[in-house]
Order: C-alpha cells, then structure tokens, then sequence
C-alpha cells in the first residue's frame, strides 16, 4: 500500500522506513547537492584526522627539531617548521584531535542537557518553564566569547573548564530548539491520545515527543558543534583557553603572530584549518536541515 | 442551465495532459482531459484527492511550478490556446480575462492595504481608471456581492471581516473585470454551512445572465449538485464522466460516479434505513497508477478489457463516461454498486431504556482572556469566553449521540472537558453514575479505559516514529496490563476489527493513507474496551468515499463492543446517519435535541430549521426550502443575552428573546427537545419539512 | 493555490534603500567619532612646547608601550614598566649609568668613611616635589627608614637590614652608618626602589615625587601621561614636554603599534618580535648586552626538588645550545647556572665545565630518587619575552627524560602578583639586569632571602656569598665569587641557559635614548624629539 495524503498530489519517497535506511537515505541527501557533499566530506576527514592523527602524524606535537627551525613548506614538511623547529603539519593533524574532541564532547553534554530542559520546559510548561527561560534569556544577552572569558576567568585555564565554558553557552540554544518543538507537538493527536491512555510522563517525553524533536536538534547540534569549534579556537587564540604547547589550532595562530613575517606558514596553516573545519560543519549542518525538512509534495 | 445555442465555448480543453517532474521522471498528473464551458455556465469539476483538479486549474491559468509542464493538449480560451503565450501575455490574460476565487481569502487578501484599496488596485491596474472613479466603482462591486455598509468595509482591514465577507470581497474583486472565465477553487470550504449558503447564492445570482463562465472546483457533491450545470468527474487524473448535474445524480454512467454517490449520506437518512457504501481500495498516488482503467482495482464490475485503457466513450458529446462497460450501466444490465460489507446487527438496538453511561449536568466551561493593562489599572472585571454555557447531556448504554454545530458552538470545548484536556468552570460530569474527576491526572487507569477518544486529524493521530503494531500496544500494556505474546494477538485481532491485514502492524504511519490512520486511531481507542467513546469530527478530513466505511466501521465496532458513541461534527448529514439520538448546540447553548429519525421533521428549532435549509443537498432533483440567516455567527466573547440565537433568528418574536433565557420545550408527540420562546404548536403549524428528496437512492 | 493573485509592484522599494543608507551614514558617523580614541601620530595635547628651567623649549610627547603596571608604591614596585614608570616621576638618591658606574642624582657629593662605615651625601639645593614643598635631608631618612622597615613588605628590608641608621645631619646632608662594611653600598642606595619620596607620605601611590615628569593621568590598565616637570632642579632637563606610558598586555601587539606608528617606544621584546623589525625604514634597533637572564628553578624544599638528585637530571635533560640557538638566536650570551654573567668580567668564570646533555643519566638520576617511572610537572612562566618559547623547548627536551611538563602562561601581572611566583613549584623567571652580581646572590640565594625563588639553603654557599659582599679584599671577592659559581653549577637549584640581550626599538625621530641593561632604569631626561 502506498501513501496518501488527503488534499494533496502522493509524494513519492518509498518506504524506506527502517532507521538504519533513515540514515543511508539521510547520507544519500547529504550527497545530493554539491555544498553539503563538500562539507561532509571535510567533516569526516577530520574526524578520520583525529581519530588516526598520532598514527599518521610524522613528528611528535611538541617534538622541536633546533636545525630545521623555520623552513617553509618542503616535502619533509608539508606544511613547514615553525621558529622552533616544530612541524607544523603534525600539529595542525594532532591539533584535530584535541579541538575536535573538545568541541565534540562539549557540544554533546549541551545537547543531552539542552534535551532534557528543553522537554520538561515545553512540554510542562508553568513556572519551570519561566524561571529556566527567562534564565537562559540572561545567558543569551551575553555574547558567546564574553561569557566564555568571565567563566573562565573564574574557573582557571584548563580543559574542563573550556569543556564546562561550550556547555554553558550553548545548553540555552539547545534547549529553546527543543523547547519550540516540543510545544508544538505537545498539541498533536497523538500525544494527547497518549495522555488520554494513562502514559507516563517518561514515557511521553521520551517516545512521543522527543523523536520529533531529533531532526531539528541534529541540525542544531550540527551548528552548535561548529560554533564550539570556533569558540574553542578562539580562546586558545586568546590564550585563556588552552595553555602552549598544546596544539590548539587558535593558540597556534597566536604564537605565529610574532613571526609573521618570517614564518607566515605557521599562521596560514592552523587558520585555514579552523576555516574549513568550520565552514564545512555549517555546509553539513544545512545539508541536513534540507534533509530532514518534510518533502516537499508535488 | 445551459444555453439551447451552440455558440462557440468559452473555455475549450483538448487532450489536455500535465505531468510533473520527480527526480528523473515527468508523471502525469491529469491525462487526456478534455471538457468545454460555455458562456453563462457554471462546469463543476468533482474529484477526491489525488484526482488531479487543483493540477487542472493551475494548468488552465498556465500557473504550474517549476517541475510541472503540458506535456500535450490545448487550453483555448476564447479559441486562443493559451500554451502559446508568453508570460508577459499571460499577465494581460490574469485578472482580466480569467480571474480566481480562492478557498482561502484570508491570506490570499493583503493583511496590510486596506479591502477598498485592493478592489481599487485591480480596477486601476487593469481598467486604468483614476482613482476617484475606482472607489465608487469600488462602493458598487461591494453593493452587488451584497455587503452592507460598503463604505465600512472599504476602509476596513481584511482581518477585520469575517470569512465570509472576505469571500464576498474576493468574488466581488473577481468579477470586477469581467471575466471570460471565472474559476472558483473551492470557495466555502473554509466557511461554516449558514455561510456558505449564502455564499454559494451569491454565486449562482452572479454568473447566471452574465456572460462568464465559470469553472467550479469542489470535492462536496452536495455543493455541486446546487451550484454547477454540468459535472466533470475526475479520478486519479483521468476525466471519467462528464454530464448535466442531473443527468449525473440520477444516472451515472461510471462506476466511480456511482460509488461516489453511494458513500455520501443523505440528509435525513438514518444508519436503519440505508446502507452507506464505501469505494474499496485506496486512490492510487501519482506514479502508481494501475494499467489499463485507472479505476480497474476498486471496480465492481471489472472484466478482461478493463486492462486497456478505455477512451471517453460518448453518449452524446455532453454525456461521456470513460468505461468499457458504460453501454450495460446504462441500460441497466450492470450494477455498479459497490459491495461493501455490511454492518451486521443482530436486531434493531432499543438504547431509550437503557442506563446512562455519561451525563453532563449544566455544564460551563469559560476561558479567561488576558486582560489588557489598561484594563487591569482600569479594574475592569476579567472577560469570559462562554464556549460552553450550561450543557446538559446524556448518553445512555449502546446508544450514539451525535453533537452537531458550525464553528464556535463548543462542540469541542464539551468533548476535551469531559476528556480531561480542558478544565470545565462549572457543572457535573458523571461516568456510569461516578463522578468523573476533573483533571486528567486524578483519573485512574480504571477510568481512563472507560473513556476514550478520536481525534479529528489522521495525520497527527498515530506517532509517525511508532509502527502500527507499536500504538496499538501502548493501550494494552499501560492500560490493560497486559503483555509479550498476549499484546501481539491482541494487536492482530484488532488490526482484523477494523479490516486491515494483519502485516500492517510492522508498518510506520507513513506508510499508511489517511483513512487507514484514522482506523488505526479507531482500533486503538477501541483496544481498552470503553464504555464511552468521544469522536470529534472524525471523518471529516477524509476523503469521501472512505468516510462511509469508516462510519461503517464506526458503527460496527459501537454493536461489537457495546460501547456508547458520543459523535461530534458539523455535517449534519453524516451525524443524522450514524447516531440514534441528536444534539444541535449553537454558540454554547443546546438548541435542540431530539431522536435522529424525527429531527429532521417538523416542528424544528428555528435553527435547526435554518441549519437544514442551508446544507447544500446532493441531489439537484431535491427541493429545498431557502431560509437564510443575517449576519454572522457573533463571537462567544460577547454572547449575545437572552437567547442565543436571537439576533440571526428568522422567527425572532421581540424583546422576549433578548431579555429573558428561553425555557425548554417538549414536543410530546415526537419526543423533540428545544430551547424557544415559541411555544411548539405554534411552531407545528407555521413550518413546513424544510427538504425533500424526489428520488430515492440510485439502485 | 492561495496568494497567488498578483499585484503589480508597490513604490516601496526606494524608501528602504533611502532608510538603509541613511542608516548606514549614520553609524558610519559614529564609529567614525569614536576612533579618535586611539593615539595619532603625535597627541594633540602635548604638542604645546613648554619651557624648561632654562627656558629651552620642550617638545614631544614620547609614547612608550609597556605591560600594564599594577604596584605604584615605589617600595613595592617590581617589574620594569613599573620602575620605568616611578624612574619618571621620583629621583634617585644616586643613579648608575649605562656603564656601570655610579653618577650623582639628589646626591650630589658623597664622602665614605675609611672604615667604610659611615657614609655623607651633600643633597642638591631648590629640589621641590611635585606638590610644590621643598625637599631636604628629612626625606631622605623618612624614605629609607621606610624601605628598611620589614613591615612595609619591600626586599629592601633585607637589602638595607645592614644600615645601622640613617640620619638628617643637616638640612641638605644625610648620613648613613653601617654595621658592616658594604662595597657595593652605593649601588644598594640605587636599588630599584630606592626613589626618594616625601617624608610622611601618608598615600605612597601619590605619585608626589621630584622627579623629571609630573603624573596628570593614570587610568589603569589603560595608560600613565606624564608632563615635562617645570620646576626640575635639572637645567635644560628634561627635553621632552611629555611620555604617555601605554599599557599593552600583548607584545606582538606592541611592536605593531610601534610599526603603526601609534607609540614610539617598545623594549624587553622577545628575540622574534625583534628579529621582525631589521627592515623597519624609521626605526632605531636597540641591542644592549646585559645580565638579564631567565632561570629555570625547582623549589629545593618541596618534592621532588628537595633531592638534589632529581635537579641535577632536569640540568642533564636540558639542551643548551638548542636553547641559544633556538630560542635566543643567538642574541645574548650563554648561561651557566649562575648569575654572574660575562658582563662581570673579573667575576665571571667560564673554568669549571657544564655537564654535557645526557637523557639517559638523567633518567638514570630519578630512578635512583625514586621516580623510575619520570615526573609530571607543572611549569609556570610568564607571556613575556622569550620565556613561553623556553617553556616549549623544555617541555620537549625533558620530555625524553620522562619528565612531562604541563605549561602554564600567565600573564605577567599574574605570574609576579602577590608571591605567586615564589610559590609554585617549577616556575621560569626572568631576571633584570643589576650593575653587580652581589644583589642577586643576596636577595635570590641566601637562605631566607626574600626573592629565593628557589627555596634554596646551603649554608658553604652563604658563608661565600656573605665574604664576597662584605670583604673589601678585591681577589678575596674574585675568589668567592668563582667559587660560588662552581657550587652553583654542581649543586645550584638554578638552571640559567642564557644572559639575554635587552631588545627594542625607538622611533627615528626621538635622538638621545640610551637603553640601559635594566630597561626600567632608562633615562628619558635628555631623550630629544628631532621631528617636526
């Protein structure tokens, strides 16, 4: 049997209706048009890049070669040797780990928090809703960077507290996507009938409405990820993040600052890497908005 | 009716196909269609979903998107064939020479220029008259679609109108240029019944003596048979009939016409005295359209040549049927009726003396509206709206009652409070002598499985990331108790309840149509076995031919289970089919209640009266009386005093109605309940039966 | 099928152009308004010649780029922006020039007793403050009671603890009487802190001092401007008619605006910084030999620093000449773990040799402490100079002797605030330059020393380091001195990798700058402007 929807023309998608197909069909949409095919493809390079970056990193992060200080880009180093002698080429690849992972895991703790408020808040509504949104309204008045820096400043420099910074800022977006959504299904027939039937409030969060919620949170969390990625790029350039020698990406552009002139590779190379990382994660980001958007009928 | 003279038509069709693009594919999505309209004609073009009008009309207004095209055919208007015009001519042709009457005037009206401005606009654009003269011919279009106060309106907003004056405005906008060809995409869809049999008089007042033709798109046949000339039947983009409105009710030759005519219920009709016969099958969707007659897999009289294609065979060249077997239908040799199963009853059900299941007792229920600050500073007291306003009901064991009211009644307001999803202001709620608890959190399990629900919307009823077989366990394991293999047999024996096959339980929604959802919905309402089942409009957003199986089905599973059925809708034909007993509410307050079989005589409540009068029966042979009310339904924000239903009353006694709230009446000689001033003998001798039908169903 | 009813198009589009360029205009005009903020080429404001004493005209306002300064106590000040600062506004009683030699400044003659005891100074006449009162011999006394005073928290107290007292003998004459004999006593009396300040100053950050410039501004973290002081007991001093002292936290920072031509003056740039600036066009390159070192050190009293052992394996893991070649380039000179530099001449010795780098003794040397399976360390160094580079470059070499560093920058108002730096465990700190090497052993090495980062006690060590300061026998000093740095080496809880040059650079236009090895103690008095 095949679909129909009252006072429209059928649309045509078959049913592929399996969540592993739900994936292929959603990668298969992915590759359709040339900017989100680019920027997935670069998203999954660097993480293939974090992943196997110490395997194939051909010098050490903080490994300092005194003879082969500032030589631009060669075939023994690809992306030439910074002023003290580091290849900048192991760096940037090991430097994937690090920024990826952090923005990775940051992103995903906003995500799982952002879920959890988000439901509660919108599906319940009530003076919990009110006092966590008008919270995150004041979170949201400030600019990213800013609160980052005070958080910081409180926290000390150190990973977790960059990790502690990403959730913060971004938990607030997170959960008024999921908020927005979860009001608007709350009302649909089938959760009332849910109600109706007895079901627990678990169980209606979780399997009546949450699911709705996923295709505009992973769009969202896609974004949010890319915009840890800038984040923490950004602190490790402003130093509060990160601490040298750590091959953060930003602090490297911050260290090659001084040696502009002699070694502009050593900018270059870390800059573009943050470029494209980003830039990539957001083609990615609205490649999947366009897949999860419902098709649009004939 | 149709000019005697064959002047040239207006609007000629030819071998028209449009087909859209998907992917890599162009598929048709309306094949072959042909018809002509003459001047002064009104050519109704009937189809469910997926017939392919809409395609149809945006193709005739050479208005497709980027992925539809023509593929073949000819649109001539006016002996010009409008392929070949560029879109710099076709801007000559739009608003001038064919003009549009949309089903939703309100977001086809500019929300920020003012209704006159707009009228003005499409006079100066396209007659290039100076604006002086615009506005008082602006004053004038208003006069003739029968505005009041025209001035008013000219100066108003279009969100500060009502539906059906917007619709007017559009009417009045589309004629004002005087069109070759007027299409009208179905018009009064979005407007309550007492509107839109205003609206369609208008219609009829207005193209008839003018030279325009007028193309009319609608799936309801009772608007049809009213309104149109002649009827194009359009099933799954092929043209199958095409006749005079009454050729077509009284004799249609496809089966398709017939079973359309089968499905839809009769005004006045009761689930004891006819059989609602639902098409089976499903409308095929674009792409998947069978070989051969498109109509082949749900014919009833299918044979081997059915597997090509038949031509539009004609009887004469306005009376054409595309069926092989259209010589047979004709001459009687061949029943199209459909066979549907038929409800099986065991005796008719005697519910009068039956224990009441539920009993609503002076129900109220008022929302607040958020004062304004100005209000507040200005302690002004807080203002209601009186959805419901003191509601008495009751449904006795086995028996269905049918809540009948056009929009702002609280028709739904009633059926969520007695749920649970809306908290009632006053008044009593009693399931099977208990009093039910207000909020849906203080009811037990217990009571949640005596009562249960279905939604208006199959689309939003099942949870799409759910298989079939998930939502149907959910009653029986939260709410039974029940599970591992007892939740799966379970699951099966009601898929088989409601007709569907067993292997649907693996399926996700999506991959269901719109009436098996709405079965789906119905199985898993019925899974906790209740007592009381509320339906809110539930085969209103289907199709026409699946709403008469799922009434059917409706029906059967009340006489299964033993279940009482508390039916809400507007289309008082559907309610006057299925349900035993009959409530019509207006603005809050019952107006009348009465037993289905006897509502439909006389002596009735004004309203009720007006009510019947204005649904547009589907049978142009009927006659009908033409009550119409003034005015529109006034907000339940202000609710009128008195009597409701005084200031549209058309037997409105005087100051007795506004001041004083009317008693309630019993006839005793019908059992009839009303809500009037007039005393019933009275109203006994003034009213006549408002409709009756000449021929009775098609055999 | 809704909306699609055409309307043919309205006049709006050239309103919201109109409002989108006026509104563009506008806030063009604002951030125009508000750029003026940043410094231009010469301040609007000091362009005003004044005259000096002598009535030659002042003219210039020198804006110098430094670290935010955070003490304005001249008892308390520390890093060199700070003292570049106080240098400007206060005098010293004597100062030491760029080659080592004491000049006179408030002095203006002094007599040592023979048993070099007692020593007088005749002060210079019609000196006033800024306030306008007149100083005398009394705040002289007030000022170095005040630094020998272990309260007030300056490393003066153990500097002057050898001052017996300090008296007023006359109403321009003080003298100062000793408990022991000091050869370098007058290099002490121009200790960094040693601005003479008025006697009872109830605010000490007043900025109420004698000195060449007058304070008018000092917003924090912002910038300190200071006008040429009318009324200075120099004649024809000084040239300037101003100095803006802005604060930049970020040095790359610094040298752009130099580049920029928003400030005139960087100095203590990092070997990079500098190197970038050879082909400036109107820039003077400042190179000046000093005795500046960074050192490396572990606290001696607190594990794993605490066996000697574990020190002598982080010296054996450190690669010396990486370090001057990489980090230095070669602008300085090399270390020996001691703060006696080459600059000393007769001090210095380069006689007792330095372990050569060897990994795998070091590692060797731990498992014997007791840490086979290496350490994990934390090393503070300040942003500044050549100290984060040297951090990178250690966290590598040590790395192969299974000592995992953990950097941490900071910046330097942090690293130097409230004692941090003399609190954590394995820190870098860079050293000014001092005119002897006495100071260093004194307040950086002696048990209980104020500034003994190191936590260090060796009891030979300090007997040597008492003898050199005390003896006036010259080759007794020579003696001790060579003596401490072969101990130092062996045993020291210092690594000094390197001297390092001091590096700036000046705009064209201001002649007669003289960086001194201590920055800080520069000299803007006869620093001229030549433009127009």
């Amino acid at each position: 049997m095949s679909t129909k929807v009252p006072g429209d023309l059928t649309n045509l998608q078959s049913a592929a209706s399996s969540r592993g197909r739900r994936f292929a069909t959603a990668l298969k949409g992915l590759y359709a048009k040339p900017a989100s095919a680019f920027g997935t493809t670069i998203f999954m390079v660097f993480v293939l890049l974090a992943v196997i970056g110490p395997l194939i990193a051909p010098y050490g992060e903080n490994q300092i070669i005194a003879t082969e200080a500032k030589q631009p880009p060669s075939t023994s180093h690809w992306f030439g040797t910074d002023n003290l002698g580091r290849d900048i080429f192991s760096r940037v690849v090991l430097g994937a780990r690090d920024i990826l992972a952090l923005s990775g895991l940051g992103t995903l703790l906003a995500v799982i928090i952002g879920i959890f408020l988000g439901l509660i808040s919108g599906y319940r509504g009530g003076w919990f809703d009110e006092t966590i949104m008008r919270f995150f309204d004041s979170l949201l008045a400030l600019p990213a960077l800013l609160l980052a820096l005070v958080l910081l400043g409180i926290l000390g420099p150190s990973n977790n507290s960059v990790l502690i910074v990403i959730v913060v800022v971004y938990t607030p977006i997170v959960a008024r996507v999921v908020r927005s959504v979860a009001l608007g299904v709350k009302t649909k027939g089938f959760v009332e009938v849910a109600r109706l039937q007895g079901e627990s409030l678990t169980w209606i969060l979780t399997r009546e409405i949450l699911p709705s919620v996923l295709p505009a949170l992973t769009v969202e969390a896609a974004l949010r990820f890319s915009y840890a990625i800038f984040l923490v790029a950004s602190l490790g350039f402003l130093g509060v993040g990160v601490q040298p020698p750590n091959p953060n990406w930003g602090l490297m552009v911050s260290e090659a600052r001084s040696n502009v002139n002699q070694t502009p590779w050593a900018m270059v190379f870390p800059a573009a890497a943050i470029s494209i990382v980003v830039i990539g994660v957001n083609l990615m980001a609205d490649g999947l908005k366009r897949v999860f958007q419902a098709p649009v009928n004939v | 009716m149709s000019p005697g003279k064959r002047k040239a038509p207006i609007l000629n069709i030819k071998n028209l196909t449009v087909a859209y693009r998907q992917g890599d594919e162009w598929l048709d999505a309306a094949r072959e269609v042909s018809f002509c309209i003459q001047a002064g004609e009104t050519y109704g073009l009937v189809g469910e979903s997926g017939s392919g009008k809409t395609t149809l009309v945006l193709a005739i207004m050479r208005y497709l998107g980027a992925n539809g095209s023509v593929r073949q055919g000819v649109i001539e208007l006016d002996g010009q064939d409008l392929c070949t015009l560029s879109e710099s001519e076709m801007r000559q042709i739009w608003g001038r020479k064919i003009n549009l009457v949309p089903q939703n005037p309100q977001s086809a009206l500019n929300p920020s220029i003012r209704v006159g401005e707009q009228l003005a606009e499409t006079l100066r654009y396209h007659q290039k008259v100076d604006p002086a003269v615009a506005r008082r011919q602006v004053v004038g279009l208003l006069e003739m679609v029968h505005i009041a106060d025209p001035e008013q309106i000219a100066q108003s907003y279009p969100h500060q109108i009502s539906g059906g004056m917007q619709q007017r405005v559009m009417i009045a906008m589309a004629l004002s240029t005087e069109p070759r060809l007027l299409i009208l995409d179905e018009p009064t869809t979005s407007l309550d019944v007492t509107t839109q049999s205003v609206i369609l008089d208008l219609v009829r007042e207005l193209i008839h003596g003018r030279q325009t033709a007028a193309l009319y798109v609608t799936h309801n046949l009772g608007v049809v048979a009213q309104v149109c000339d002649r009827v194009a039947v359009l099933y799954a983009g092929d043209l199958v009939e095409d006749a005079s409105t009454k050729d077509l009710y009284r004799k249609p030759l496809h089966p398709y016409t017939r079973g359309l005519l089968d499905s839809v219920p009769r005004l006045g009709e009761t689930k004891n005295q006819v059989q609602l016969r639902g098409i089976t099958g499903q409308i095929p969707p674009l792409g998947e359209r069978p070989t051969g007659c498109v109509f082949r897999p749900r014919c009833p009289l299918v044979i081997e040549v059915c597997y090509q294609r038949p031509a539009l065979y004609e009887l004469t060249d306005k009376r054409r049927a595309r069926c092989h077997r259209w010589e047979e239908i004709q001459r009687g040799e061949a029943n199209a009726q459909q066979s549907s199963p038929e409800v099986i009853k065991t005796e008719p059900i005697n519910t009068k003396e039956n224990q009441e299941v539920l009993k609503l007792v002076d129900m109220k229920v008022y929302f607040p509206l958020r004062h304004s600050l100005g209000e507040l500073v200005r302690r002004r007291k807080p203002r209601f709206v009186r959805a419901v306003d003191g509601v008495e009901l009751k449904i006795r064991h086995g028996q269905t009652l049918g809540l009948v009211g056009e929009s702002g009644s609280g028709k739904t307001t009633i059926a969520r409070s007695v749920m649970g999803l809306v908290e009632k202001t006053a008044g009593d709620i009693e399931l099977l002598s208990i009093p039910l608890p207000q909020k849906l959190s203080d009811r037990d399990l217990e009571t949640l499985r005596h009562l249960q629900m279905i939604f208006q919307n199959p689309e939003d009823a099942l949870n799409p990331y759910l298989t079939v077989g998930g939502s149907l366990s959910r009653p029986l394991i939260t709410m039974m108790g029940k599970s591992g293999i007892e939740v799966d047999e379970d699951v099966a024996k009601l898929l088989v309840r409601v007709q569907l096959p067993a292997g649907y339980a693996r399926r996700l929604p999506e991959q269901l149509s719109g009436g098996e959802k709405q079965r789906i919905a119905i199985a898993r309402a019925f899974a906790s076995n209740p007592d009381v089942l509320i339906a809110d409009e539930p085969v209103s957003s289907l199709d026409v031919s699946v709403q008469a199986s799922i009434l059917n089905l409706l029906n059967q599973l009340q006489i299964d289970h033993g279940s009482s059925l508390l039916f809400i809708s507007h289309n008082l034909a559907v309610v006057g089919y299925l349900a035993d007993r009959i409530a019509v509410i207006y603005l809050g307050q019952l107006m009348e209640v009465a037993d289905a079989d006897v509502l439909f005589e006389v002596p009735y409540h004004p309203y009720t009266e007006a009510l019947l009068s204005a649904i547009p029966l589907a049978d142009p042979y009927a006659e009908q009386t033409q009550i119409r009310l003034e005015g529109e339904i006034p907000s339940a924000i202000q609710k009128p005093s008195g009597c409701p239903f005084h200031t549209r009353c058309p037997r409105f006694l005087g100051e007795i109605c506004v001041n004083k709230t009317p008693p309630w009446r019993l006839d005793e000689e019908t059992g009839k309940q009303y809500f009037c001033h007039i005393p019933v003998s009275e109203l006994r001798q003034s009213q006549e039966r408002v409709f009756t039908f000449k021929y009775s169903h098609p055999k | 099928m809704e909306g699609k009813y055409k309307h043919p198009g309205t006049g709006r589009m050239p309103a919201v152009m109109i409002f989108f360029v006026i509104m563009a205009l506008f806030l063009q005009a604002c951030a125009g308004a508000s750029a003026t903020s940043t410094p231009g080429p010469v301040s609007q404001e000091q362009a005003s010649q004044t005259a000096t004493t002598e009535g030659a005209i002042q003219k210039g306002t020198l804006r110098v780029a430094l670290q935010p300064i955070v003490q304005t106590d001249p008892a308390l000040i520390s890093s060199d922006p700070e003292i570049m600062v106080a240098n400007a506004v206060y005098d010293y009683l004597v100062d030491i020039t760029p080659q080592n030699t004491i000049t006179p400044r408030l002095a203006v003659d002094w007599k040592v007793s023979n048993d070099g005891l007692t020593y007088v100074f005749t002060l210079v006449k019609g000196v006033t403050f800024h306030d306008g009162s007149s100083f005398s011999a009394n705040d002289v006394v007030w000022t170095f009671n005040r630094l020998k005073n272990p309260d007030v928290g300056s490393s003066t107290a153990d500097l002057y603890a050898n001052i017996d007292k300090i008296e007023a003998t006359s109403d321009l004459e003080v003298t100062f009487t000793l408990k022991n004999p000091n050869p370098f006593f007058l290099f002490d009396l121009s200790d960094n802190h040693a601005l003479v300040m008025k006697v009872n100053t109830q605010d000490p950050t007043d900025f109420n001092g004698t000195g060449p410039f007058v304070v008018t501004k000092y917003s924090p973290e912002d910038r300190v401007i200071v006008q040429a002081n009318p009324n200075y007991f120099v004649k024809g001093e000084p040239k300037l008619a101003g100095i803006e002292f802005i604060f930049f936290n970020d040095q790359t920072a610094q040298v752009d605006a130099l580049r920029g031509g928003q400030v005139d003056l960087v100095f203590a740039i990092s070997t990079d910084l500098y190197t970038n600036l050879q082909n400036e066009q109107d820039l003077t390159l400042l190179d000046v030999a000093t005795n500046a070192f960074d050192l490396i050190r572990l606290r001696a009293d607190q594990k794993p620093g605490d066996d000697p052992r574990v020190i002598h394996a982080l010296k054996l893991a450190t690669d010396r000449e990486a370090i001057f070649n990489l980090v230095l380039q070669s602008f300085g000179e090399p270390g020996r773990d001691s703060p006696i530099g080459p600059l000393y001449t007769q001090y210095y010795t380069d006689q007792y040799p330095l372990p050569a780098r060897d990994v795998n003794k070091a590692k060797q040397l731990l498992a014997d402490a007791g840490y086979q399976n290496g350490l994990k360390l934390d090393l503070h160094t300040p942003d500044t100079g050549n100290r984060p580079n040297l951090a990178a470059v250690l966290k590598d070499q040590w790395s192969e002797a299974g000592v995992d560093i953990n950097v941490i920058v900071e910046p330097e108002s942090v690293y130097y605030g409230e004692n941090h730096w003399l609190e954590v465990n394995l820190g870098i700190t860079g050293w000014g330059s001092r005119p002897y090497p006495q100071f260093y052993l004194d307040v950086m090495l002696k048990c209980g020393a104020k500034w003994n980062e190191a936590h260090y006690c060796n009891s030979k060590l300090d007997e040597l380091m008492t003898t050199a300061g005390t003896t006036m026998d010259e080759q007794k000093r020579v003696e001790a001195y060579h003596e401490i740095q072969q101990i130092l080496i062996e045993e020291g809880p210092i690594i000094i990798p390197y001297f390092f040059a001091q590096l700036g650079a000046i705009n064209n236009q201001y002649q007669g700058f003289v960086m001194k090895a201590f920055p800080g103690r520069s000299d803007f008095r006869p620093v001229m402007f030549t433009g127009s």
